[in-house]
């Protein structure tokens, strides 16, 4: 026992954490191998006959994984891009760019002192960031990702998303009451009464797109705006697509309306008693939401995963290996050779300095990087779900990047002046594209014109 | 208030848009560095204690290290007794370390002042006549300094600056940032090192010659060991 405790002390961090993980890894491998080769047929019967619960199982699974790199990704995105739009160069040091700050932030959170108040409601107080955490992943689960590609098609799924949503706000009373702080009860209140005002006209700006789609079902808005940019509903629904945006950003407690938990305040506001990873989650929350509003905005009024564009072109390729033949052996075995000789010998030719064997070595990589390329295209044509997550995923981080650029700009509004938007000038606005969204399928419905 | 609304925020996206791409002030200090001039010695400034009182003792050890003599100062010793001041080297030797050197009537060592030796000024004379006391010509006049000398006098250099007007720190900052006026008589071991860096070859030859010879030292003459 000695040998093993005297040598475990004598590891890095990194040792130790080499030293769990692999053989918890190798553990669960084969124990899964286990279990399939002893179980076998009737473990796989027993999968395939509860298909539904298996599939909700994984894209839960899957989308509480995802969730913590894209928060990595979203904290390192906004800490570079408000640098640069500062003049500054930003996170610099770890990482190649910097790139593994965030990471290190997270690691740096797990390590902090878990911190509880004396008076404290202890089991609240640590349930609370995982309401709130829970709250903004469940609503990832009827995102559609690509064709095909999401947890749940749910026929009320914007309702379930707008139900999941608001779930976050009893979070926030849970961690600003069982605080034992009036000044975290307050800032739970004040947090509350911002998320469920502008919860208000959030729900009445997608109404009229609801009217229009005639569905509620995510999958379907999206598939409803499939061929050309021309048909995403943010031209149809212009306004509402602002008051969307204007309305998810306060939902999502983001800069102008940030003032819930501004990251420049002394005083987190409900987060002010947390610490540790307790506060991690509610951190973390607030950039998954950031993800899951342009997620949202994007599924609803930026046609989601369809491209901007209708591929002109039939696509499909109609290639079968088999039928070549011998003459496949001879392309897998030559068509690389010639290619790296091809790639090589410009640079051979153009200039003295590179020698023969650096230009092989770059006519090698070149090659590598073309037949790569080459795949990516054929994936892209031929698997529409790789064009689909592609596309979806290059919109949505447009869509993280505007919010970091209001970041990067835009001022704090005042709570009274965050009120005074919400409900003098969102709700009407919200009533009259309902009104105005409504008045035109009746007058199209009058004239027989049915909108689609 | 504009009369479009969101003019205002549009600007200021499009203020911080155009920030995003413009080159960063950000210097990543151990690694980078920013250019600083060769002269720059850096604010100069008096420190005071928690106290309040002037932290500087008067010992003109930054005085005797300016290198451009901008720092001229006056004080008083410790005890009130005696104003002490930086100047001509009778009254330099008030400073109070030295005191009692002086009042045991010793010679006072002043190393500071070995540089301004007197030197013969007549050659001086004669270069700075022969370019026409302009200062335009400082460089060449140094130049011509350095071959009459060897090297470039302080005693020399004040007697340039008295005759062509120009500043004795203007003289001094020419003088010091060429890299082949020099203030030191060059010894032996500094031309050998100076034949060696700027001609490696001819350096080795003559080292074989030297060898072959049986002599052990150079004696060039100083005004050939220009760089």
């Amino acid at each position: 026992m000695t040998v093993i405790s005297r040598g475990w002390g004598r590891l890095t961090l990194s040792g130790k954490v080499v030293f769990t993980v692999v053989p918890l890894l190798l553990a669960l491998t084969v124990g899964l191998v286990a279990a399939i080769v002893l179980l076998g047929k009737p473990l796989i019967d027993t999968l395939a006959a509860n298909l539904p619960i298996v599939r909700f199982a994984v894209a839960a699974t899957a989308i509480l994984v995802m969730t913590i790199p894209t928060a990595f990704l979203i904290i390192y995105m906004e800490m570079k891009i408000i640098a640069q739009m500062n003049l500054r160069i930003g996170p610099d040091r770890v990482g190649p760019y910097g790139s593994l700050l965030s990471v290190v932030h997270g690691l740096k959170v797990l390590m902090k002192e878990d911190f509880t108040p004396t008076g404290a409601d202890s089991t609240v107080f640590t349930w609370a960031p995982v309401v709130v955490y829970l709250a903004s992943v469940m609503t990832l689960l009827v995102i559609p990702f690509a064709p095909g590609l999401f947890g749940q098609d749910l026929n009320i799924g914007l309702l379930y998303f707008f139900a999941m949503g608001s779930l976050g706000v009893v979070g926030l009373l849970m961690g600003g009451w069982s605080s034992y702080n009036k000044y975290s009860l307050l800032g739970g209140l004040r947090a509350a009464a911002q998320v469920v005002s502008y919860e208000i006209p959030l729900t009445l700006s997608v109404v009229g797109l609801i009217l229009l789609a005639g569905t509620m079902s995510l999958n379907q808005i999206v598939l409803n705006q499939a061929g050309w940019f021309t048909d995403w509903y943010v031209f149809q629904q212009p306004l509402g697509a602002l008051i969307f945006f204007i309305a998810a950003t306060a939902e999502a407690n983001r800069t102008p309306f940030d003032l819930t938990e501004a990251d420049s305040e002394i005083v987190a506001g409900f987060a002010t008693e947390y610490s540790g990873m307790r506060f991690g989650f509610f951190f973390f929350a607030e950039y998954v939401n950031v993800f899951i509003i342009s997620a949202l905005t994007v599924t609803l009024y930026f046609g989601g995963w369809n491209a901007p564009f209708a591929w002109p072109f039939p696509t499909g390729v109609v290639i079968d290996p088999g039928s070549l033949g011998i003459g496949l052996i001879l392309l897998v075995a030559i068509v690389p050779v010639v290619l790296t000789l091809v790639f090589a010998a410009p640079f051979w030719i153009a200039s003295s300095r590179i020698k023969g064997w650096q230009a092989l070595v770059i006519g090698f990589v070149l090659t590598n990087l073309f037949i790569v390329g080459l795949l990516g295209a054929w994936a892209y044509v031929e698997l529409d779900w790789v064009a689909g997550i592609l596309w979806f995923m290059l919109k949505t981080y447009l869509f993280v990047f505007t919010f970091v650029w209001m970041r990067g700009t835009l001022p704090r509004v005042r709570i009274d002046q965050l009120m005074d938007f919400a409900w003098k000038w969102l709700l009407p606005a919200a009533l009259l594209n309902l009104f105005v969204t409504a008045s035109a399928i009746m007058v199209l419905n009058v004239l027989g014109k049915v909108p689609s | 208030m504009s009369l479009i609304p969101g003019l205002g925020i549009a600007k200021g996206m499009a203020l911080t848009m155009r920030r995003f791409f413009e080159p960063k002030v950000t210097v990543k200090y151990p690694e980078e560095r920013y250019e600083v001039a060769p002269k720059f010695r850096g604010r100069l400034q008096l420190l005071y204690d928690e106290w309040g009182t002037l932290k500087c003792e008067t010992c003109f050890q930054c005085a005797q290290s300016c290198p451009i003599e901008c720092i001229d100062m006056g004080g008083v010793d410790t005890r009130g007794r005696y104003h002490v001041h930086w100047g001509a080297p009778e009254q330099y030797g008030e400073r109070r370390e030295e005191s009692a050197l002086r009042r045991s009537g010793r010679p006072v060592p002043d190393p500071a002042f070995r540089p301004f030796e007197p030197v013969d000024l007549a050659e001086v004379d004669s270069v700075l006549d022969d370019f026409d006391h302009d200062p335009a010509r400082m460089l060449d006049i140094l130049e011509a300094t350095q071959t009459a000398y060897g090297y470039l006098p302080v005693a020399a250099l004040k007697r340039i600056s008295h005759a062509t007007g120009a500043w004795y720190a203007i003289i001094y900052g020419t003088a010091s940032f060429y890299a082949h006026l020099r203030f030191e008589p060059p010894t032996a071991v500094d031309q050998a090192a100076a034949v060696a860096r700027h001609r490696p070859a001819e350096s080795t030859y003559l080292a074989a010659l030297d060898a072959t010879l049986g002599r052990n030292q150079r004696s060039d003459a100083p005004a050939q060991a220009q760089a």
